[in-house]
């Protein structure tokens, strides 16, 4: 099948295309511009899926990274870069954000552990370990609270609390156990309670 | 805001998360910083690097065959030009005089000569 939306000119990336096609990509679905950035190479309707996902793309790749957000850009870039030639196998069962999101949590990940090669268990902390609540004086703000959080906690919480998976889909994304996510969830909330509430502390523990 | 130390989130706790913003606007050159990248990967058109270290390659291989040829060509040229000449120094070697019999005859003397001259000093 072949789908062109827009005339573009290769190896002219700044090449603005006529205002029909521009009019015809900004009114497209995800599902169309998927089709045609895939099956036919089109260049503008890959632009415009970057442009429209790319907002929350860095927003979820920022929140999990946390302290290292600075390679925040670096991770979408290398997650488009996956996900283009992937395009051909997306299936509409999920939103095209939301399966973004799932290419972007391995670049995550990948960048996270760059040099370990362990896998996402490296990351998490030991059910048995005595939970090391954070002494800061002041309270942080929600955002500051979450970024400051032990990578294994921090990444199941987004994707629980703030991302909205499940369990399962967790468990699933990260090669765990279900109930080795709702263990490191458990532990997560209550040290995000603790640095959200600063002094408060003692009483948390 | 107050946290509680239940398992499950409080209203309040669902509503700070909630309200988290869910976007980030990317810096102006990311869009083209990844196009560019995917170009270099050969989509959109581009040729992949695989593609151009082929070309590469066949251009390689062509240059190669080309300079063969010359060579080949530049040989076939001077053997051509071999034969004049080696007729031309034919034909001077058939012009120079030829030795003759008295010649011989005149070597055979000179060595006599020089026999009775050694003869002589011994």
């Amino acid at each position: 099948m072949t789908v062109s939306l827009a005339v573009t000119e290769p190896g002219n990336p700044l090449l603005v295309p006529s205002g029909v096609s521009r009019a015809r990509i900004a009114g497209s679905s995800d599902a169309v511009l998927v089709v045609a950035a895939a099956a036919s190479g089109d260049e503008m309707a890959f632009r415009e899926l970057f442009r429209r996902h790319t907002p929350r793309l860095l927003q979820f790749v920022t929140r999990v990274l946390g302290a290292s957000a600075g390679d925040a850009e670096d991770v979408v870039q290398d997650t488009w870069l996956r996900a283009y030639p992937a395009l051909v196998t997306f299936r509409n069962e999920s939103s095209f954000s939301t399966w973004l999101c799932s290419v972007g949590l391995r670049a995550a990940l990948d960048s996270m552990r760059r040099g370990k090669r362990r896998s996402f268990e490296f990351l998490l902390e030991d059910d048995d370990a005595p939970l090391d609540l954070p002494h800061h004086e002041d309270r942080m703000d929600l955002e500051t609270a979450i970024a400051s959080l032990a990578p294994g906690y921090r990444m199941i919480l987004v994707l629980h609390d703030v991302e909205g998976f499940t369990h399962e889909e967790i468990a699933l994304q990260l090669g765990i156990a279900p109930g080795t996510s709702k263990a490191q969830l458990f532990k997560a909330r209550r040290v995000m309670r603790a640095l959200l509430t600063g002094r408060e502390k003692n009483d948390v523990q | 805001m107050t946290y509680s130390d239940n398992h499950e989130l409080s209203e309040q706790e669902r509503a700070a998360l909630a309200a988290l913003p869910r976007e980030l606007a990317p810096s102006d050159l990311l869009e083209e910083r990844v196009v560019r990248a995917l170009k270099n990967e050969g989509h959109f058109g581009a040729a992949s690097p695989a593609q151009r270290s082929w070309r590469s390659a066949a251009m390689k291989i062509a240059a190669a065959i080309a300079l063969f040829a010359g060579g080949v060509a530049t040989g076939h040229y001077a053997m051509s030009q071999q034969p004049a000449a080696s007729a031309a120094v034919r034909q001077a070697s058939l012009e120079k005089p030829a030795p003759t019999v008295n010649g011989g005859a005149q070597s055979v003397k000179n060595n006599e000569t020089v026999v009775a001259e050694r003869e002589m000093w011994l």
